[in-house]
């Protein structure tokens, strides 16, 4: 089928367009405008925004600790609302039915779950599998698995080391590698209640910062397109720039991703000792070319925090809202779901929202800054229309920033801040950025031969609106969204890379499971004859 | 071959699933109800479910939501088997038959050997909370007992004693409870297992208490040994489907969650359920009410029915007859289970999805 959409501003910063214009698509590609052939379905955009589809980079839709998360807190997402008999699932709040469909009504097209360690990738396979009409996909957890850190211990060298994590992506079908306070939920089986950069893992005599930097290097080996992407110690806790100032320096010059950077923004000033350290920190990313970051942005109101980072959750756990958490200690990093409430009045909870903002906003370089709220830690991913408004009008900014304690607002440097983003750094954040950083040449642009993922927006004064209710979506070719609203299911693709690597470390893998767990490692595998549809999965090139 | 039957009579696949579809479709609140399937099992139920506007609920769910009321109510810590195997170098035992509920926990965890990431490299002491002295015998394992003919009394007295408070029981109790306590303080990982059904919510929730108080000072950690027939499965595929566990009804067009009025059984009895579909793909479990209501059952071949179901459809085991992924107590986690003697025994999913499409439109999922 040959669909145009006339008329349109075509906003896409890869091709370097921002101007009106045709848009041609044929199946589920974008195609120059055919010479003389008339399409089958003609779309009148014109005074519409023309955008590839957006991609999250970062947002926690599926696997075990998220799905506890959903039983811990039943009594927080009531329904009201029957589903269309053809959306089956679609309004019950939470469920894999219903994230698929806000995300796709918001003019998403591919999201990344970013947390799933080996031995909870079928469970989140199945759960993505669930997601309706958006392309996913996974990035591996690593970093405080027993067997990567007795190799390191042993010193088996950086070659075993790149084998094995060649061969956990691969057997969990990930698109990348995620390392989540490397070595900390190891020292938590051993009681440690803290654990920095260069401090000790128990029993393996291992620093936080090798660990990285073996998984830095082994990524960067396998031609993996993802960085590293990396959820530094420390998180939350005041005065922890000075973690993240020290970890972007662990990363010599290399590639490397930082997740939720928010997080890490924290001063230990001012009576309550807490402040936004967020401008030095922009400033210390603006001069490191070789690290990309997403923002973790804070919203307010009701959430629940779910984290693999089980050493820093239980330490949190003493601030649940309502007050009652899950701490897990897993097979490598566990997991806590935390509730909590972030509430306007609250010192610390505005000195955090305004540290994302300045994040958003300090940091010059739009392919640099990831759009997220790290959902649902920072705020759920549905709050993001408000924060499009928040970064793209100063206005916006101080009506939010009036509603604040002052001292609070003092601690920060947002009110000073003029910027405001425009919609080709909104495109380039969320479209170009996203999939140049995750490797996916075929999205995130306009250009000929791109897959037909597109979000057509109505622009108006209410920016929040805009982006809440996509005007149309097309989801590789097919029209999915007319004015917010899902019209049909269609199921997208988990995306995967398939990294190459020496064999050997699978029969080493077999005889450790055999032994140390007593159970075969098959048993943990992402059978896709498992899963309810055939073609489950497509797959990214590793090649840089 | 597999059979199917209508009224007691042999019926190809198709007029089996016909008439089923006729008797689920006609209900008013139809239920499912057994749901011992795999994932793809649940899956197709709870699809169904939602198709039909009905209700659906486990066989287990009374074991079920003796952890699960806990977790939501008041929270949990728990590990693995894996984590139990290679650090717990305490293992409290708490019920009875919990090798009757695992026979293969004994294997699993490896009791009688020093766990491999223990710093300090001593042998398990090993506890054991259960009532009567017979309870709690390994062959071959020094293992002291704590005789308790009430778990809340001497679960509530560990947590007391844990936390420095004086507990008014005969002195030679005390000591027994101190000696408990001297070991649980103790622990560098220590790791609490409990199955079975002398365990309620409440000495769950006190068992939890006790867990959080020895993490002030030292790292403790539960492993509940939940139920059988994939309960686990089936709890974590409804909820990433409809955000809650089992009990969960569509009857209004949404999910609705509730442990009282979506009791299958409680709902066939009152008669406020009108048709049932009963799924034991994994034994031979019979449906538990007595009323008698228009039934169709998905049933291991050896299912013995107090009266013939309207329509009977002999299912596969999962990791036997077909592939299946389920949770397994093994992991701790959802796994996969290839075939062990592959056969033509069509599997729950496929026979729900026979019977869903020829009812209402088709949503493809």
């Amino acid at each position: 089928m040959l669909i145009l959409l006339k008329g349109g501003r075509l906003i896409d910063p890869v091709n370097e367009r921002n101007e009106n214009g045709d848009l041609w698509i044929e199946n589920d590609r974008i195609v120059a405008a055919p010479p003389g052939r008339l399409a089958d379905e003609v779309h009148d955009v014109s005074g519409k925004i023309v955008m590839a589809g957006a991609i999250d980079i970062h947002s926690h839709i599926a696997g075990g600790n998220v799905n506890t998360a959903r039983l811990l807190l039943p009594e927080k997402h009531q329904n009201h609302l029957p589903n269309p008999p053809s959306l089956p699932l679609s309004t019950a709040k939470w469920s894999t039915f219903e994230t698929g469909t806000i995300y796709a009504s918001m003019g998403f097209t591919t999201v990344i779950e970013p947390a799933i360690v080996p031995h909870q990738a079928l469970q989140a396979h199945l759960e993505l599998s669930d997601i309706p009409i958006i392309d996913k996909g996974t990035l591996t957890v690593l970093g405080n698995d027993d067997f990567l850190l007795s190799l390191l211990r042993e010193g088996e060298g950086q070659a075993a080391v790149t084998d094995y994590v060649a061969s956990a992506v691969a057997g969990s079908n990930g698109l990348g590698v995620k390392c989540i306070n490397a070595g900390g939920a190891a020292a938590f089986k051993y009681n440690a209640r803290t654990f920095g950069l260069d401090d000790v893992v128990p029993f393996y005599g291992l620093t936080s910062r090798q660990i990285v930097e073996a998984l830095q290097r082994a990524v960067e080996d396998l031609k993996i397109p993802h960085p590293l992407h990396l959820h530094a110690n420390n998180l939350g806790i005041p005065g922890n720039v000075a973690t993240a100032l020290a970890t972007i320096e662990a990363a010599r010059g290399e590639r490397l991703h930082f997740a939720h950077l928010q997080f890490y923004s924290y001063g230990a000033e001012g009576g309550h000792g807490f402040s936004s350290a967020a401008a030095e920190l922009a400033a210390a990313v603006n001069a490191a070319p070789n690290v990309t970051i997403d923002v973790g942005q804070v919203m307010f109101g009701q959430t629940v925090t779910v984290s693999a980072d089980v050493l820093r959750q239980f330490n949190g756990a003493e601030t649940a809202r309502p007050k009652k958490s899950v701490i897990h200690d897993g097979d490598d990093n566990g997991g806590g779901i935390v509730p909590y409430l972030y509430r306007e009045n609250d010192f610390v909870n505005a000195v955090q929202w305004a540290c994302g903002l300045e994040l958003f906003l300090a940091i010059d370089d739009p392919w640099r800054v990831f759009f997220t709220t790290d959902h649902p830690n920072g705020a759920p991913f549905t709050t993001y229309p408000e924060i499009f408004a928040l970064i793209m009008s100063r206005d916006a900014r101080a009506e939010a920033i009036a509603r604040l304690p002052q001292d609070a607002v003092a601690m920060t440097t947002l009110p000073s801040i003029a910027r405001e983003y425009n919609l080709n750094e909104i495109a380039i954040m969320t479209r170009a950025a996203p999939a140049k950083l995750l490797g996916l040449k075929d999205r995130g642009h306009l250009g000929e031969g791109g897959l037909a993922d597109i979000a057509v927006y109505s622009p108006g004064k209410d920016l929040a609106k805009m982006f809440r209710i996509a005007h149309l979506v097309f989801k590789d070719g097919d029209l999915v969204v007319r004015d917010g609203r899902v019209s049909r299911y269609r199921w997208g693709k988990a995306l995967k890379v398939n990294p190459g690597y020496d064999k050997v470390i699978d029969r080493r893998l077999a005889g450790y499971y055999d032994h140390h767990f007593g159970v075969s490692r098959d048993l943990f595998a992402v059978k896709e004859n498992l899963l309810p549809r055939a073609d489950a999965f497509a797959e990214v090139a590793c090649a840089r | 071959m597999s059979e199917a039957r209508i009224d007691g009579k042999p019926a190809s696949l198709a007029a089996a699933a016909e008439r089923a579809a006729e008797i689920l479709s006609a209900a008013r609140m139809p239920v499912i109800a057994g749901l011992g399937t795999d994932v793809a099992g649940a899956r197709a139920s709870i699809l169904l479910a939602e198709k039909l506007r009905g209700a659906y609920d486990h066989m287990h769910s009374a074991r079920i939501f003796a952890d699960l009321d806990v977790m939501r109510q008041a929270g949990l810590m728990f590990t693995t088997p894996n984590e139990t195997r290679l650090r717990a170098d305490v293992l409290l035992f708490i019920g009875k038959d919990l090798t009757k509920i695992w026979p293969a926990m004994i294997a699993r965890l490896s009791p009688a050997e020093i766990p491999a990431f223990d710093l300090a490299r001593e042998p398990r002491k090993l506890l054991w909370v259960v009532p009567g002295r017979g309870g709690a015998k390994l062959e071959g394992l020094a293992i002291q007992t704590l005789d308790s003919s009430n778990l809340h009394m001497t679960l509530a007295a560990l947590r007391a004693r844990a936390a420095g408070r004086p507990v008014s029981c005969a002195k030679r109790v005390l000591r027994k409870l101190d000696e408990f306590v001297e070991v649980l303080n103790n622990a560098r990982f220590g790791v609490a297992v409990w199955g079975g059904d002398s365990l309620d919510s409440l000495s769950i929730e006190m068992l939890h208490g006790l867990i959080r108080d020895l993490n002030k000072t030292t790292r403790f950690s539960g492993l509940p040994l939940g139920s059988d027939s994939n309960a686990a499965g089936v709890v974590q595929t409804s909820g990433w489907m409809t955000g809650f566990p089992v009990r969960t009804s569509f009857g209004r067009g949404f999910p609705e969650h509730d442990t009282w009025r979506f009791d299958a059984t409680r709902m066939i009895e009152s008669g406020e359920a009108d048709a049932a579909l009963w799924i034991t793909a994994y034994g031979p479990e019979a449906p538990p009410w007595k009323k008698n209501i228009p039934l169709v059952a998905l049933a291991s071949p050896q299912t013995a029915f107090v009266r013939e179901p309207q329509v009977r459809v002999e299912v596969g085991c999962p990791g036997i007859d077909h592939d299946g992924a389920e949770f397994s107590r093994e992991t701790a986690s959802i796994v996969g289970r290839l075939a062990s003697h592959r056969s033509p025994a069509p599997s729950v999913a496929a026979i729900i999805g026979e019977i869903a499409k020829r009812i209402g439109e088709d949503a493809s999922c």
